[in-house]
């Protein structure tokens, strides 16, 4: 008995939460369509509805699938290079102070750059293509190797005690207790990089006049004057955007089983 | 062979902790040692086993690789299950036949009375179920020497009863030199089979007690 009602509150919490959050979106997107019908001009602001016709208008075409996909491939191999070289070199600098020591002014340049500098210089150096791929990874990078250093050094010291006084290996002390530690700081840097890496991406493809991309087709509605479509690839990008950090969530949260759950919770 | 403590001598800054300190710590016994708060006790510890070097003096008679501790506090992996906590002390590259040491785990947990837990993760255990596993650590290691400092201190009476009988019962079946310190006198009597008493800093011995 107990147990059923705890479903059944849990299962209206949810419902509630479904459509309160429903109820924001359409509030934006009512105050989105007002603000059109004011304006009047679908050059300046086209309206939600114009904005989806847009999309679905896109969609019929096979290049909008290729400029999506070669986008999400830049945006992916950007984060998924600075993720593992961010994990191995992290852990490096965490455990080891000169390596810290000779990485952190590198690091450090690298985030004081501004983004379209970095764009602009590298796309002196390499292809057009490449650029945004690079240009995520420089970006990205700095973010996952100051998390984990971060977790590395929030390594409860108790334990890593412990595991000196029984002369645990030092591998088995990394796989153990490090690498656990700092899964909170790696999923964290993972999800801002992810956030980060559209961003970057779509700004260096529009720099780089990298082809096929969802940024160059962003610039071209925009010299072309079609706003309606610069807003529906902008539309796309969101909801990209979105579904990604989703699946990334699911997939997280799938893979931490027991005492990992613990420790992200 | 016994540990000898000869001329010890340790400061923290101008703060003098041993001074030409002399301890001898029998074989395969219980020594238990009660002092004020930050007398010194748990630096005692840390110089036996090797967490801290004294500043001159010997101490002699210790493996460095054969010291298990058991701190006041369980310090297990929250990440790994009872048994994969347990398994985590064994040197993988000493044992010859992998997962050779299953048995000796299987049987650790059936004497601390774990054996239906093994699976579980600590935040799943009581407080008191997870310092036994800390014990079961302890005992599996194969150390000469076990340093346990306070490890009764957080629990409650009946628990803390519970554990000491568990603790006289894995000691009985493996005997090895023990040190305990604690501030508990009650908790000193019921293991110990030597007592000291330790004056506030610097250290010195103000009474030995044979009682077994």
């Amino acid at each position: 008995m107990k147990i059923s009602t705890f479903l059944e509150n849990k299962r209206s919490k949810t419902t509630k939460k479904i459509i309160g959050k429903t109820g924001v979106a359409l509030f934006w997107v009512l105050l989105w369509g007002l603000a059109a019908r004011w304006v009047n001009s679908p050059l300046v602001l086209p309206s939600p509805l114009k904005t989806l016709e847009g999309v679905i208008s896109l969609a019929g075409d096979f290049e909008f699938f290729v400029s999506i996909g070669v986008t999400l491939l830049r945006v992916f191999g950007g984060v998924f290079i600075s993720v593992a070289l961010g994990l191995v070199l992290g852990l490096a600098g965490g455990l080891n102070k000169v390596f810290f020591e000779t990485m952190n002014p590198f690091v450090s340049t690298i985030k004081s750059l501004p983004v379209v500098s970095v764009i602009i210089l590298i796309n002196l150096w390499i292809a057009s293509g490449l650029v945004p791929l690079v240009v995520t990874f420089l970006i990205c990078f700095p973010v996952t190797w100051t998390n984990v250093v971060q977790g590395v050094r929030a390594t409860d010291k108790k334990l890593l005690q412990m595991a000196k006084l029984y002369n645990v290996e030092q591998t088995k002390i990394i796989r153990d207790i490090y690498v656990p530690s700092i899964k909170p700081y790696a999923v964290s840097a993972l999800m801002n990089a992810i956030g980060l890496g559209w961003k970057v991406t779509v700004t260096a493809e529009v720099l780089a006049n990298a082809l096929p991309s969802i940024g160059m087709n962003l610039y071209y509605a925009k010299i072309y004057l079609e706003t309606d479509l610069l807003f529906s690839w902008t539309l796309v990008i969101v909801i990209c955007s979105l579904v990604i950090e989703k699946i990334t969530l699911q997939v997280i949260g799938n893979s931490q089983k027991g005492g990992d759950q613990c420790r992200l919770s | 062979m016994s540990i000898i403590i000869k001329d010890l001598d340790k400061k923290y800054g101008q703060e003098t902790i041993f001074e030409d300190f002399n301890l001898t710590f029998e074989k395969n016994k219980i020594t238990g040692i009660l002092g004020p708060s930050g007398a010194g006790k748990t630096t005692l510890l840390n110089l036996c086993s090797g967490l801290e070097q004294p500043d001159s003096g010997m101490i002699e008679g210790i493996n460095p690789q054969a010291i298990s501790y058991i701190f006041q506090e369980p310090r297990l992996l929250p990440w790994r299950t009872v048994r994969e906590n347990l398994r985590f002390v064994f040197n993988e590259k000493a044992i010859k036949k992998p997962g050779s040491h299953e048995g000796d785990i299987d049987a650790m947990l059936e004497l601390v009375g774990l054996a239906t837990v093994g699976d579980y993760y600590p935040q799943e255990l009581s407080g008191g179920m997870r310092q036994r596993v800390a014990i079961a650590r302890a005992f599996l290691y194969p150390s000469e020497l076990l340093l346990m400092d306070e490890p009764f201190s957080s629990l409650d009476c009946s628990l803390k009863n519970r554990l000491i009988e568990d603790f006289s019962k894995i000691w009985e079946q493996d005997k090895r030199t023990v040190v305990f310190v604690s501030h508990n006198e009650d908790e000193i009597r019921r293991l110990a089979h030597v007592i000291l008493t330790f004056s506030d800093k610097p250290v010195r011995i103000l009474q030995k007690e044979i009682l077994k």
